[in-house]
């Protein structure tokens, strides 16, 4: 231990305020990690005042002893309150110091005396304040006995809490609010007994001189409320987590660690679902001005987030979205009564006569729409009954739930909104009960249905980053993904083929014989072949040929021992002139007319249909055949509106409550139903979806009884931004093999397309020429959607890089564009890149997959050649 | 029989044996000379048959073994049907004829099939003796569904002081989440199907519903003989007696295992040719669909983990749309019978979705209330139930602006009797049951 104190401190020194919770005062090693935090800051030159809450555990347990009865069990549970202190003394080998011998003391009375005296609530108040007065205790005796010189202040003796309108005994004794103003007394009285201080979180005194509490999120606030009398340098809240996140990880793995917040929009953020800081902790802090950072107790190297004053200047950014569920709306019709006076006052009394307390607010010339928090009141009362009656009376009332509100927050948001078309398309399916934007500017909040936000809220995380809505590439304000940080095992992020030396080499020499070209690398698709044949649940595996259909990828992909999916009689042709006549062909069309299917007929090909028309016109075509069917299980998923291949909204598949007439059909006609196909859409990287796919289809087809096999689908995403996750195959493959436990008379087939083939090729490019426009700059190459389509048609991203000068500086900021005449010609937007010179290869990435197969003669810019290399 | 041949082209279906051998009953069927079909039923932690019981086993093994057959016959159903150790008595055969034929009805009516006039199972033995009683253990052996009925059953049991363990056939993680939150001992009875019944599906077997209520009676019966139970109480309701169609003259019940018939049948003969003292009732057969969620709506602490949703959900979830579909007949009648009994909040909390505001299902909920349509072949409640709690919800102005019951206020209800309407007729007892003195407190309690 470190007896080595610094130099003394001058009176003016500034304060830090730190402040830890429950389970980081609870054990020794914690303590220890405290004690080392503390020193820190001691030897930053700072005065230091530590605010802790009580024990983990210790709240609750006494807590349940205000709620006993009985004297014996009260005295019992105190006993057990004291001993849990006890033996955390015994591991920090000290002796009872008198100040905790004292609180234990003290305890033990209250426990014995019940509430009589006191009264029930004042009682209450001061049992609960002992969990945090006897932690500190015991933390300055430790803190002292370690070196660290630690003054134990009691909290109650700085903070008075103030009587507040509307307050009853309740809220005033158990939820009481502290005026907490700069006090240069209190200041100059501590700075005069020492340099580090301990003090309790929670707790705080009113007029009368009765221990009163904080409420929910207490501790934090105490730490803001001694942060802003003392004018602290800062305030730190030391947590199990970093900071605060763009998103919910627990929903949202990919959530960013957000670096810097200014206060309002913490408070929105913290107030809008984030549970690591209680909102009302920032508001002592605004006007004082004094910043606060979050900080991860286990991982203190961690940035964390700082909250302070406005932000300096930043390009706007959405900073965070979150969800809260349990929503409940009431939608309130009225012709014309809204504008009378005081009707909108009678109909907000109901709500207040119900004990409802309303949250978000739409309105129209002739409706009103509330939203109202999840609360038992609401749940198991007939609160909503009774309010809904009392309503009726004046208006037509209608109860919409359950809902969840999302909510974008990011300062300046009006300004985002020209960025969020493509976040906003994405609610175009869905049901919006609601819209809200607050006059501060802070937020966008969407009422939808609770059902969907699951799934939705990381999809719109990641389609807010890829809009540029969400600045992740704004490395002061965005960190590192939850992901990163916390999440197990994240695999390496793959470092990309042409990236090897060599093979850079390699590449630059085919640019200079020509470009644009493709150029496709073997061995990436002998890897990702590979890398799917570990998926043991999946019994055959399909390339999807549409993807692209160059005969040295069909002929490697054959060597892997894939079979191969065909939607047209082009590719059945194409597919079957590249690969052995022993290797099992799928047919699987989409509104192909009859002549397709006579030809997929004739082939060996296996024949999915997806529709009622060609069973029940043209059966006898099928007659005697054993066929697949692919049906819509309601509902797609994708990166993008125009990939998605489920719901009423898309063309594919037979909708489930046609299942019964498809197979009377079938029947008639001798046809057997022997596989059952359903594929939700592309670039999905959430694993469990497939689990989902997988046994719905197997439910629907034990009503089938001759099903053998169940197709689902590809769309194993690729990630293209940096730092996305990819799909972890392992996972995908755990819940492939539990589903095969449930159902293991069925035959599991997959194809995937593009996860075989995309990181396999790169287009090359040539620089043109740059041009200045404002403060835009563009980068021209010669060629553009005419050869890769997928960012004009799908908002994709795709790595660019300047294979010339892939070690200089990428300092420069771009519009990469081609010679095609639309202005959608646009490779990438806000690309950083070196300075280029004309005549740099460029390269744009992961375009093995829809790249040449989607390419058009448009501006007859000429056929863009394709260059296969192997090891 | 060849392996590739059709077994809508078979001729005979025989019973060959049923054996039992620590804790696992092997059922064997074949369809003409084909190779035998086994079934294997197991029973965990069988204990040691005493002597007395013997002849009982012996007598609910047979009867399983004829029940059990229903599922590999109707792969063919060819004309005749041959039991290989002899003929049956008249009640036996009886049993069977009825159970085949009525079990099956849906079966044939969707298959176009006419069976009336097509089972004969071979009688002509002598009726036996009638058996004693054999002073079997006070416990009710309850079967767990993860649904709403079994669960009002198990509680009205438990408040009544009874003795009960809640048994399940199967794999389900869904039931078994439900029968640990009962708090009662649990037993799970596992039973697999003939392997060679998944070969004739590929070789185009008929297919369809099968009554696997008589097939899960007859399991629980062996069950009550070897693990000493004086009684089988199974949750099924009053309506489950009414037919869901007539077609060609003939009725047919989607439930009819379920239905007071079959009950009286199966009951009637456990006490002549098992054990006098085993009783098999159902516990919920005089109340309404709508008394019974009544009675689950006070069931709080099952909400987040019971389901009677139609989609079979072998693989749980957290969320309510992992075990609630929200499309099926199912779902919808739960959903509207449970309406009228919980507060509107907590009801959309348990399915995780407003189905009567969802104008998609419109088509899903008039087959319920058998509008434009007939009932559908669930096990649902009757389309005056229905009505009943649809009209219930229209008087509530915390429902009655939802998309469905807005329309049945403005297009169906000015169809129908407003007298027909009211809830509170279904909520009374009515007199038919067969539930014994031992349970009658549990029987009372429901309708508290």
């Amino acid at each position: 231990m470190n007896h080595n104190a610094p130099a003394p401190l001058p009176a003016d020194a500034p304060w830090i305020v730190m402040k830890f919770g429950g389970t980081s005062v609870a054990t020794l090693p914690r303590w220890h990690n405290i004690r080392e935090l503390v020193a820190s800051r001691r030897a930053e030159g700072a005065r230091v005042l530590v605010v802790v809450s009580a024990l983990t555990g210790i709240t609750d347990a006494l807590k349940q002893l205000c709620g006993e009865g009985d004297q014996g069990k009260r005295k019992a549970a105190a006993g057990a309150i004291a001993q849990r202190h006890h033996d955390l003394l015994g591991h920090m080998r000290l002796p009872l110091p008198a100040t905790l011998g004292a609180r234990l003391d003290e305890l033990a009375a209250l426990a014995a005396e019940g509430p009589a005296r006191l009264g029930e609530l004042a009682w209450a108040a001061l049992v609960q304040a002992h969990g945090e007065l006897m932690s500190s205790a015991l933390g300055a005796a430790f803190l002292s006995h370690t070196g660290l010189g630690t003054q134990w202040v009691d909290a109650r003796d700085c903070l008075a809490a103030v009587a507040l309108p509307n307050q009853n005994e309740r809220t005033k004794l158990l939820s009481a609010m502290v005026e907490a103003r700069p006090d240069p007394a209190l200041n100059a009285r501590l700075a005069a007994q020492g340099e580090v201080f301990i003090t309790q979180g929670f707790i705080a005194r009113e007029s009368e001189g009765r221990t009163v509490l904080l409420g929910r999120g207490g501790s934090d606030t105490s730490a803001s409320y001694f942060g802003a009398l003392l004018k602290a340098a800062r305030v730190e809240i030391w947590t199990d987590v970093a900071g605060m996140f763009t998103a919910n990880p627990r929903q949202v793995p990919g959530a960013r660690l957000l670096q810097k917040l200014d206060y309002e929009e913490a408070q929105e953020i913290a107030s809008t679902g984030a549970k690591v800081l209680h909102p009302r902790c920032l508001s002592p802090l605004r006007e004082p001005r004094v910043p606060l950072l979050v900080k991860d107790t286990n991982r203190p190297e961690l940035e964390g987030t700082v909250i302070g004053p406005q932000v300096r200047e930043h390009a706007p950014s959405v900073k965070a979205i979150s969800a809260r569920k349990g929503i409940t709306l009431v939608s309130m019709e009225s012709v014309g009564m809204w504008q009378q006076v005081g009707f909108l006052a009678d109909v907000f009394a109901h709500f207040k006569q119900h004990g409802l307390s309303v949250d978000l607010i739409g309105s129209a010339e002739t409706n009103v729409t509330v939203s109202l928090d999840p609360t038992e009141n609401l749940l198991d009362s007939d609160a909503i009954a009774a309010l809904a009656g009392d309503l009726a009376k004046v208006c037509r009332v209608k109860v919409i739930a359950p809902c969840a509100a999302i909510t974008l927050v990011g300062r300046g948001m009006r300004s985002m909104l020209h960025t969020l078309s493509s976040v906003l398309a994405e609610f175009d399916q869905l049901r919006v009960h609601l819209i809200s934007q607050s006059s501060n500017n802070l937020n966008l909040t969407f009422v939808v249905d609770e059902d969907v936000v699951d799934d939705l809220l990381p999809h719109l995380h990641e389609l807010l980053i890829t809009a540029g809505a969400l600045r992740t590439d704004d490395s002061v304000l965005f960190g590192p993904s939850w992901q990163h940080l916390y999440g197990s095992g994240e695999a390496a992020v793959a470092h990309a083929w042409w990236r090897e030396p060599a093979e850079r080499s390699r590449l630059l020499d085919i640019a200079a014989e020509a470009t644009p070209r493709y150029v496709y690398h073997l061995p990436t698709v002998r890897q990702q072949a590979r890398e799917l044949k570990s998926l043991s649940a999946v019994d055959r595996l399909h390339y999807a040929v549409k993807a692209n259909t160059h005969p040295a990828i069909l002929r490697a992909l054959a060597g892997e021992g894939f079979a191969f999916e065909c939607v047209s009689p082009g590719e059945l042709e194409a597919v079957s002139a590249a690969v052995p006549a022993d290797v099992p062909l799928l047919f699987t069309p989409n509104f192909a007319s009859r002549a397709d299917f006579e030809r997929g007929l004739a082939t060996r090909a296996t024949i999915t249909l997806d529709a009622l028309h060609p069973v029940e016109h043209w059966g006898e075509l099928f007659r005697g055949r054993e066929i697949v069917l692919r049906v819509d299980l309601g509902r797609g998923l994708g990166h993008h509106e125009k990939v998605r291949t489920g719901g009423s909204g898309s063309k594919f598949g037979l909708p489930v409550e046609q299942l019964d007439a498809f197979l009377r059909h079938a029947d008639a006609h001798g046809v057997v139903v022997r596989g059952l196909h359903a594929h939700l859409g592309s670039g999905v990287l959430d694993a469990k979806h497939w689990g989902e796919v997988y046994s719905q289809l197997a439910s629907l087809a034990e009503r089938i009884g001759s099903i053998a096999f169940l197709n689902i689908g590809g769309g194993l995403g690729v990630p293209s931004h940096p730092g996305e996750a990819k799909l972890d195959i392992a996972a995908l493959d755990k819940v492939l093999r539990e589903v095969k436990a449930a159902y293991p008379h069925y035959q599991l087939w997959m194809e995937p397309g593009r996860y075989l083939v995309a990181d396999a090729g790169v287009l090359l490019a040539r620089v043109t020429q740059t041009k200045g426009k404002g403060s835009w700059r563009y980068l021209g190459v010669d060629t553009g959607m005419n050869s890769l389509i997928r960012p004009a048609l799908y908002d994709a991203w795709h790595e660019i890089a300047n294979l010339s000068r892939l070690d200089e500086p990428a300092d420069a900021l771009f519009q990469v564009v081609g010679p095609i005449c639309e202005s959608g010609d646009v490779l990438g937007s806000d690309r950083r890149l070196p300075e280029p010179q004309e005549g740099d290869v460029i390269l744009v990435a992961q375009t093995g997959a829809y790249g040449k197969v989607m390419s058009s003669p448009y501006n007859l810019r000429g056929e863009t050649e394709e260059v296969v290399i192997d090891a | 029989m060849t392996t590739s041949t059709n077994p809508r082209l078979t001729q005979v279906f025989r019973f060959l044996h049923a054996r039992y051998a620590d804790g696992v009953a092997e059922l064997a069927y074949a369809f003409d000379d084909g190779e035998p079909m086994v079934e294997r039923i197991r029973f965990p932690d069988a204990p040691e048959l005493p002597a007395a019981r013997q002849a009982a086993f012996d007598a609910a093994l047979k009867l399983l073994h004829l029940i059990a057959g229903v599922s590999y016959y109707k792969a063919g159903v060819p004309p005749k049907i041959e039991v290989a150790d002899g003929l049956l008595d008249d009640a036996t055969a009886d049993l069977l004829d009825a159970l085949y034929l009525h079990g099956l009805a849906e079966f044939a009516y969707r298959n176009g099939l006419d069976l009336r006039g097509r089972i004969h199972f071979p009688r002509g033995a002598s009726a036996a003796a009638q058996v004693p009683a054999l002073g079997l253990r006070q416990n009710t052996l309850v079967p767990i569904g993860g649904g709403k009925d079994s669960l009002v059953a198990v509680e009205a049991i438990k408040s009544a002081g009874g003795a009960a363990t809640a048994v399940w056939v199967g794999n389900s993680a869904l039931i078994a989440a439900c029968a640990e939150r009962t708090g009662l001992p649990t037993r799970n009875i596992q039973r697999e199907l003939a392997p060679a019944l998944f070969e004739l599906n590929q070789r185009g077997a008929w297919n369809g519903h099968i009554p696997v209520t008589a097939v899960n009676s007859a399991i629980l019966a062996v069950a009550a003989i070897l693990y000493d139970h004086d009684s089988i109480a199974f949750a099924n309701e009053r309506s489950a007696s009414a037919a869901t169609l007539e077609y060609d003259g003939q009725q047919v019940n989607h439930q009819w295992s379920k239905g007071y018939a079959f009950e009286q049948l199966l009951g009637d003969w456990l006490h002549t040719h098992v054990a006098a003292d085993l009783d098999y009732c159902s516990l919920l057969r005089p109340y309404s669909e709508l008394a019974i969620t009544r009675a689950f709506a006070r069931l709080t602490p099952y909400f987040d983990v019971f389901s009677s949703c139609n989609r079979n959900f072998r693989i749980l979830g957290p969320k309510p749309a992992d075990r609630w579909c929200g499309q099926c007949p199912k779902c919808h009648f739960v959903f509207l019978a449970l309406a009228p009994f919980l507060p509107k909040p907590r009801l959309l909390a348990i399915f995780g979705r407003n189905l009567l505001d969802d104008e998609a299902q419109a088509a899903g909920f008039d087959a319920l209330l058998e509008y434009q349509d007939h009932k559908p072949f669930e096990c649902v409640g009757e389309g005056a139930e229905a009505r009943a709690a649809m009209h219930a919800l229209g008087q509530r102005p915390e429902w009655q602006e939802d998309a469905l019951v807005a329309r049945f206020r403005d297009e169906i209800l000015p169809q129908l009797d407003a007298a027909q309407l009211a809830l509170e007729p279904w909520l009374e007892l009515s007199a038919e049951h067969r539930v014994p003195a031992r349970l009658q407190a549990a029987l009372k309690a429901i309708g508290a």
